[in-house]
């Protein structure tokens, strides 16, 4: 069945739209704006819900001349990604009108929260390498603003900084990536920018993409890319940093949707760049990124920060799992997007519970608190054996189907393979450890240092409540989650068919000995946690010097230091500096321009000049000597004068009455200009000095030479007629623009919109002028 | 900034026009007496013709800017509140609350809105952002004349050129 594009389009608008209303909103019904925002997401995911079951491609032209249009592709894929958005949105905004309450800046909040939604929404659906882009950068600015939400804070802006750069970073390589894609795909005949068509068609694209030799740098930049956005290894510093975020954030953004944006897109892409390079990369950074990630966990102290590594290690494991190349991966994959997202949205919003009942996020301070919080008890239960990937819960069944990958890949590849299925293994002990530490927040001794615990309101509760009912219906039953859109996810980043199946195991097979292996040794360690912790401390101690943010930091600090030492030569507050170095970059690109694109000088038309002409240019020429020769500012700026009206005589001239009006009028004003500043100026000009003389008489011959072979390129050539353009704007003007004066025809009609850039570049410098003094005499300098 | 801060003690703004008059020249205000209406006319025109001869929105308004600018010379920035429309200025407020510039301030922001409202009007009957079209209506007197769509947005133009260069002179001139 075809998708119908209103319900799509509404979807991924709707939330924008209402993101605009928001502050307008706030003004009237204040913090309950956070149930409008839940309206909004539930209208959504009861759009996005409307077309499970279609499959297509849905379009409005956008840039037809480019082959860009704003497509939206339905697959089951698109639909998982699209409701995890949406439902869990319609928790998080629910659950935020209870615990934001109180806060500031809500208007800002919830408009955030809104246009991220949207823009996850975007993602989802977008099947345009542009619009794709847009939407993916979009989560990523979404992101910078939420979690630098306490404006105030140093740490939430150097954490929301971190993120920014690490996320847009990778964004670029995306950019980068969707570009050489965009070629190849032009190359393999298929529209440019239209990415259903691209896997429909991916086994032509990438034997193009193997022809021209850029199949593994597409593939890696993509890979970049998705790991900087999904926290894989060695980028995923930014993740726990970004947990200053409020929770409800942390649990939408950076563990349900936008850090698995990564991994939807390595899923989407799976079908093009399937093969022996995608696994070797792949599926070794997702198990790495696992292994790591879980070890980190355990040694986390604060709540959330334990949730953040796990969060990283799970996202691990689901780019695992599309890394191999057997259907169980993309079934391991797309299984785990979900089951991942219910138990860690719930584990979340049960931290953030805890923190605003109890007041603590320290792992150490906390425990036994199943008597005080009952039925999160219940919630954390459910959701932490889940994570732990304990039979018979949903997280079991995808961590089986990853198990069951990895080791079908190394039965297949033996010798250095059967790393995979044990670094598998070997994250999954610390995955038990880490769980179960979680879930003795609320067994375990109940410390003195916790006072008395108030009940939390139905709004905090009833959110990871539905979640954790979700996984436990899940568990029971997954066929239900399986059939209705986890078995056409599955397809759509698979190749071959797929048919997911999930059941406890019944027989002895490597997996299942797995599984059981990993859990047992987990329940064995755990009593020894405390010790564990401390040898693991141990070794983060000692490897200080490797560790990313490490690394992150020093790059930032060169970075600031050498455009310090920069800013000095380029940026030292005389006005003649900039300009200096302004005309020397504008001069060095254009002539770096003409270089690259090899174009010839042309030998310049002779015409004949009239006497007229020659004296008219002969007289500029001399004033500008006069110019440069004068000392002092009256004579200047006369001289200056003569040129300028040179230059208008001589367009009259050559028949250009438009520019001869123009270059009269600006003079005209410059003169006035300079009378209203010559009173403040020095009537002799300085001491000529002569290496800043050498200076500016290099730039001059460098602005000279840049002027003569631009108008020496631009001068019409051949039989001295109209070129092709000009004929027919010409022929054009009467009939279509209605006007005889074809040069303000094109101005007004033809290239209306280059007026319109440059009347908005005329706003911008008053407004910049506006704003400049006005800061400076208010003296906000930073 | 200077010149409002010298006459935050001057109460009487007759005396501060006259204060000017001692900064410019007999032969300079005379002259801008006689050559700016000339001017405003001349620049109108231009605009309004721009269609089928030489002018149009930019020429127009640089034209008026030249003229304001020239009054500005001659007679200060408080003259179009003081001498034209007769009312009272406040000293003491800054330059960025004078009257005359929050109405460049407003002059520039509905030529951007006009610009890109004509625009956006084309794409109401179903055409291209920024199309334009044309009609010839009959008058009496002025017999056949053209309407062209595009004297909306060179309009806007105009008056972006105008608030535009006009708010930066005043900005700039009063530091």
């Amino acid at each position: 069945m075809e998708p119908q594009l209103p319900a799509v389009a509404t979807a991924v608008a709707l939330p924008f739209v209402a993101a605009a209303l928001t502050p307008l909103l706030y003004r009237f019904v204040g913090e309950a704006v956070g149930y409008f925002g839940a309206a909004i997401a539930g209208l959504s995911f009861v759009l996005v819900v409307s077309q499970v079951g279609t499959e297509g491609t849905v379009s409005v032209q956008w840039i037809p001349s480019l082959e860009v249009a704003v497509r939206f592709h339905v697959d089951g894929l698109a639909l998982l990604f699209g409701m995890l958005a949406s439902g869990i949105g319609v928790l998080i905004f629910a659950y935020s009108a209870g615990y934001m309450q109180g806060k500031p800046n809500l208007a800002r909040f919830y408009m955030t929260l809104l246009g991220f939604m949207g823009s996850i929404l975007g993602v989802a659906f977008a099947a345009d390498l542009v619009v794709l882009f847009l939407f993916w950068e979009l989560t990523s600015v979404c992101s910078f603003v939420l979690i630098g939400y306490h404006t105030d804070d140093d740490e939430s802006r150097y954490s929301a900084r971190m993120a920014m750069l690490v996320t847009v970073g990778g964004g670029l390589c995306l950019l980068a990536g969707l570009l050489v894609l965009a070629a190849a795909a032009e190359m393999a005949g298929v529209e440019a920018f239209n990415l259903a068509a691209m896997l429909a068609d991916s086994a032509s694209v990438a034997a193009q993409l193997k022809e021209v030799g850029l199949f593994v740098p597409a593939l890696v930049l993509v890979t970049i890319a998705a790991a900087a956005k999904s926290a894989q290894v060695p980028l995923y510093f930014w993740l726990p940093r970004a947990m200053v975020a409020p929770t409800p954030v942390s649990a939408f953004l950076h563990s349900a949707t936008m850090v698995k944006v990564g991994v939807y897109a390595l899923g989407r892409f799976r079908p093009l760049f399937h093969g022996v390079e995608w696994t070797l990369l792949v599926a070794t950074l997702g198990l790495a990124t696992m292994t790591v990630g879980a070890v980190l966990a355990v040694r986390a102290r604060d709540i959330k920060e334990l949730l953040a590594y796990s969060t990283a290690s799970h996202l691990g494991l689901m780019v695992a799992g599309f890394g191999f190349q057997t259907h169980y991966g993309a079934d391991a994959g797309v299984f785990h997007l979900l089951n991942h997202a219910l138990f860690k949205a719930a584990l979340f919003l049960v931290a953030g519970i805890v923190t605003h009942q109890v007041g603590t996020r320290n792992v150490e301070e906390l425990g036994g608190l199943a008597r005080d919080l009952p039925v999160t008890a219940a919630i954390t239960g459910v959701a932490a054996l889940s994570m732990a990937g304990i039979p018979p819960f949903n997280g079991f069944y995808s961590k089986e189907l990853l198990f069951e990958a990895a080791w079908e890949t190394a039965v297949a590849n033996g010798d250095l393979a059967w790393l995979y299925p044990a670094t598998a293994a070997l994250a999954s002990v610390f995955t038990v450890l880490y769980s179960l530490r979680f879930l003795w927040l609320f067994l375990g001794d109940r410390p003195d240092s916790v006072g008395s615990v108030s009940r939390p309101s139905l709004a905090l509760l009833a959110p990871p409540a539905v979640l954790a009912a979700l996984v436990a219906v899940l568990s029971v039953a997954p066929h239900l989650g399986i059939e209705f859109v986890v078995q056409d996810a599955a397809s759509a980043t698979a190749v071959e068919p797929v048919e997911v199946h999930a059941a406890l195991p019944l027989s002895v097979s490597g997996p299942a000995l797995m599984s059981l292996g990993a859990i047992a040794v987990g329940v064995a360690i755990f009593p020894a946690y405390g010790r564990l912790q401390g040898r693991l401390d141990a070794a983060h101690g000692a490897t200080t010097r490797l560790h990313p943010t490490v690394l992150y930091g020093r790059v930032l600090t060169a970075t600031d230091e050498a455009s310090v030492r920069l800013s000095g030569f380029v940026h030292n507050g005389l006005i003649r500096t900039y300009a200096w170095w302004t005309l020397l970059a504008a001069c060095g690109l254009v002539l770096a321009g003409y270089v690259t694109a090899a174009v010839g000088l042309p030998t310049p038309l002779a015409v004949e000049t009239s006497v007229a002409m020659v004296l008219v240019l002969a007289v500029s020429v001399l004033s500008a000597v006069a110019v440069a020769a004068t000392d002092t500012h009256v004579t200047g700026v006369l001289t200056l004068g003569i040129l300028g009206f040179m230059v208008a005589i001589f367009y009259i001239l050559a028949s250009g009455p438009d520019l001869a009006l123009t270059q009269l009028v600006v003079e005209t004003l410059l003169l006035l200009i300079f009378l209203l500043a010559l009173e403040e100026m020095p009537a002799f000009y300085g001491e000529l000095e002569w290496d800043v003389a050498a200076k500016d008489a290099a730039l001059s011959i460098a602005v000279g030479v840049t002027a003569f072979v631009s108008v020496l390129l631009t001068a019409p050539s051949g039989d001295g007629g109209l070129t092709e353009t000009a004929g027919e704007y010409v022929e054009r003007a009467v009939p279509d623009g209605g006007g005889t004066n074809v040069v303000n025809v094109i101005l007004t009609d033809f290239r209306a919109f280059d007026t319109l850039g440059e009347s908005i570049v005329i706003v911008l410098a008053a407004l910049s002028v506006l704003v400049l003094l006005a800061m400076r005499t208010r003296g906000e300098t930073q | 900034m200077r010149l409002s801060e010298s006459h935050t003690d001057e109460p009487n703004h007759e005396a501060a026009v006259r204060r000017w008059a001692t900064v410019t020249t007999t032969i300079m205000r005379t002259t801008a007496r006689v050559v700016v209406p000339i001017i405003l006319v001349v620049s109108i025109s231009l605009f309004l013709q721009g269609h089928n001869y030489p002018g149009g929105g930019f020429i127009g308004g640089v034209l008026t800017v030249a003229a304001f600018t020239l009054v500005y010379v001659a007679y200060g920035l408080d003259y179009l509140e003081v001498g034209v429309l007769n009312r009272d200025v406040d000293y003491s407020a800054g330059i960025y609350e004078h009257r005359t510039v929050s109405a460049y301030r407003r002059l520039f922001i509905f030529g951007l809105a006009v610009t890109v409202g004509s625009g956006l009007g084309a794409l109401l009957f179903g055409e291209q952002f920024l199309s334009q079209d044309y009609t010839y209506v009959h008058l009496p007197l002025f017999g056949e004349v053209e309407l062209a769509s595009a004297l909306v947005f060179d309009l806007g133009i105009f008056c972006v050129v105008v608030g535009g260069l006009l708010l930066i002179f005043s900005v700039v001139g009063a530091e």
